[in-house]
């Protein structure tokens, strides 16, 4: 496994002596006796825009799913914001106040209306009093561009607005890191382009971010590095120059000459 | 109206005989029916009994405590009915308003006036325009928080607490100053039945949640609870309620039959609603359970703040037709724990010595029927509001 080295050998952004916001080390994470991670070694610099891209079943979700435990792994170490992910519930929940989630189905809550959706979050884990919580929900949704939906409920919305609100959910925690879990795959074509635009404009504030993707030219535009995935493991890392025009491995060449 | 009925009852020779021999049917089941009610039926026995049928051998002195909580029970359901948000822009008319009204309250009016009419008296009267104006009153509360600006900022809860507290201090008062074992009749059924649901929802809510524990003691416990029950047949549950306690505890002490009734109908109904909820947890899906793990919150949070509303707002047709079953179930405590409930009374009224072997026990039974479905119709239509008032956001 010596080329597995090389994927930890790239250079972040800001260079090798800045602090990683997430650094994962061996980590290895098997499903029964089906292991969907191998050994995945990477580091995310602080305002640093990584996509992950790779065919299905190559656990880009369940890598990024690790990093904010939705799922456990099994081996190895990964460090977020300094800290080191455990099984300790305050730890666990200390985490995931640092890192945002949006999924692929949007995960609204059906029950609540768009601004309580939003002001949920910081009103139950930041304590946060409701004046102050709804006012930030509102200026989150001015920021996605959909102020007027704060009294709807998430059904009466479009995907692509849902998906927005869901944005701003996870952004109302104000996160160090932005984790996107295939954030466009469950919209109708005419509506990614509104969601990708409201990521496009988060890179552009400096937020970190790890997004899970199949929008290439999404990717080309605004990853800092770009991330290759097949059967559990990291296959390449490199600028979006150098993974789109001129991929080095055998897998993905492969990949990118099925997608495009 | 002759187009639709060609259309739709005589499209064919087939559709045609199967209209006419329904409809003939239809038309002679209603004939024999209103002959029964307005000619041949011998209310007599109801108008006599009407107050053993309706509170049993509660204490003549004390009626006007009844009538008291009546009034303020009223006063709260008043309150809080105009208390919920309205889009204050919709206006409806006057006429539609009334409508609404009739079809709301229109079964619970009409038999307010029967029972009235029975009972013939001046009090009852007196106590039925006293609930109208009880009610109005309690709606023009309401909206007074809302118009005026100095009641619009007590908080929601305190307002709500303030309200509850009159009837509850009314019912606990009366509840105190009258004998228990005097109560009866529709009271004693009402009575257990709210006491009952009261019980068993936060219990079934409770036995769901164990269901699904991460803990395997806790499943163990709440599973077998739940299999145990729902595996006894209700009637043998209130038979043994009746006689199994006096193994251990001396009868001088031994509860009452009513605490007895409604420890057996809470611990029913909590088995089969804790089933009915986990089937409404069951349909939540796990993004919604992930979504609430991404922003940071507790596991107890997510449950309370996010699956149980959804859960519990996915099965209230389920619910309210469990409550309903304990509702008409509460007859069974007469014949098992011998309590004077409705229908004792209304089978022992035939046997009084002015009726016996009159067979009377059509007119009887018609009227325990009749308040049973009044009350049972009235839970299914308001389950049917409450869904779609809560009905907004489903997907």
């Amino acid at each position: 496994m010596t080329e597995r080295a090389y994927t930890d050998a790239t250079q972040i952004k800001g260079g090798d002596s800045a602090e990683p916001i997430v650094t994962m080390e061996h980590v290895v994470k098997r499903f029964k006796d089906f292991t969907a991670l191998k050994d995945i070694n990477f580091r995310v610099g602080r305002q640093e825009v990584v996509v992950v891209i790779g065919p299905s079943g190559s656990g880009k979700s369940t890598m990024i799913r690790c990093i904010n435990m939705l799922e456990e792994h099994d081996e190895g170490r990964i460090v977020v914001d300094g800290t080191e992910l455990t099984r300790d519930v305050r730890n666990i929940s200390e985490i995931r106040k640092e890192t945002g989630m949006v999924f692929q189905g949007f995960n609204l809550f059906p029950h609540l209306t768009i601004l309580s959706n939003i002001s949920l979050g910081p009103r139950q884990v930041r304590n946060m009093p409701k004046a102050e919580a709804e006012a930030l929900a509102r200026s989150l949704l001015e920021r996605v561009q959909i102020p007027e939906q704060a009294d709807k409920f998430p059904a009466q919305l479009s995907g692509g607005q849902q998906q927005r609100v869901a944005i701003a959910r996870a952004l109302a925690m104000k996160p160090k890191v932005m984790l996107f879990d295939e954030p466009t795959s469950a919209l109708d074509p005419e509506m990614i382009n509104e969601v990708l635009d409201v990521i496009k404009e988060l890179a552009r504030d400096g937020m970190s971010m790890i997004v899970v993707t199949h929008e290439m030219g999404f990717a080309r535009e605004v990853a800092d590095r770009v991330v290759f995935m097949a059967d559990g493991e990291i296959v390449e890392v490199g600028t979006p120059e150098q993974i789109f025009d001129n991929p080095k491995e055998a897998r993905t060449k492969k990949f990118l000459s099925q997608i495009i | 109206m002759i187009v639709w009925l060609k259309r739709n009852m005589f499209r064919s020779v087939g559709d045609s005989i199967i209209s006419v021999v329904v409809a003939a049917l239809a038309g002679w089941v209603v004939w024999q029916l209103l002959q029964f009610v307005f000619i041949t039926g011998r209310w007599e026995i109801i108008q006599v009994n009407l107050k053993l049928l309706l509170v049993g051998r509660f204490p003549e002195e004390l009626m006007w405590m009844l009538g008291t909580s009546i009034l303020a029970l009223s006063f709260w359901i008043g309150a809080v009915a105009s208390s919920s948000k309205r889009d204050p822009d919709k206006k409806t008319s006057l006429i539609k308003t009334g409508f609404g009204l009739l079809s709301r309250f229109g079964l619970i009016i009409a038999l307010g006036a029967i029972i009235i009419a029975l009972a013939g008296t001046l009090d009852a009267v007196l106590l039925g325009i006293g609930t109208v104006a009880a009610i109005a009153l309690g709606r023009l509360v309401g909206l007074a928080r809302r118009r005026i600006a100095v009641l619009a900022k007590i908080p929601w809860l305190i307002w709500q607490i303030l309200l509850v507290a009159l009837p509850l201090v009314m019912i606990v008062q009366t509840l105190l100053v009258s004998d228990l074992s005097e109560w009866g009749g529709f009271l004693i059924n009402v009575y257990i039945a709210i006491l009952s649901i009261a019980l068993a929802f936060p219990l079934g809510v409770f036995l769901a949640l164990g269901r699904r524990s991460s803990l395997p003691i806790v499943r163990l416990v709440c599973t077998s609870y739940i299999e145990l029950v729902r595996g006894a047949p209700l009637f043998v549950l209130l038979l043994l309620a009746g006689v199994a306690l006096e193994f251990f505890i001396p009868s001088e002490i031994a509860p009452g039959a009513i605490f007895r009734a409604v420890t057996v109908f809470t611990m029913f109904t909590a088995a089969y609603l804790a089933e009915i909820i986990r089937g409404g947890l069951q349909s939540i899906s796990k993004g919604q359970t992930e979504a609430g793990k991404a922003l940071g919150l507790s596991t107890v949070k997510i449950i309370f703040l996010i699956t149980l509303p959804q859960a519990l707002r996915n099965v209230i047709p389920a619910q309210i037709g469990q409550f309903i079953s304990l509702f008409k179930d509460t007859t069974l405590a007469g014949a098992a724990l011998s309590m004077l409930e409705l229908l004792k009374i209304g089978e022992a009224i035939t046997k009084q010595d002015d009726y016996l072997g009159q067979g009377l026990v059509y007119e009887s039974l018609g009227f325990v029927a009749l308040l049973f479905w009044v009350g049972s119709y009235v839970m299914s239509r308001e389950s049917q509001r409450l869904e779609r008032k809560l009905g907004v956001g489903i997907r």
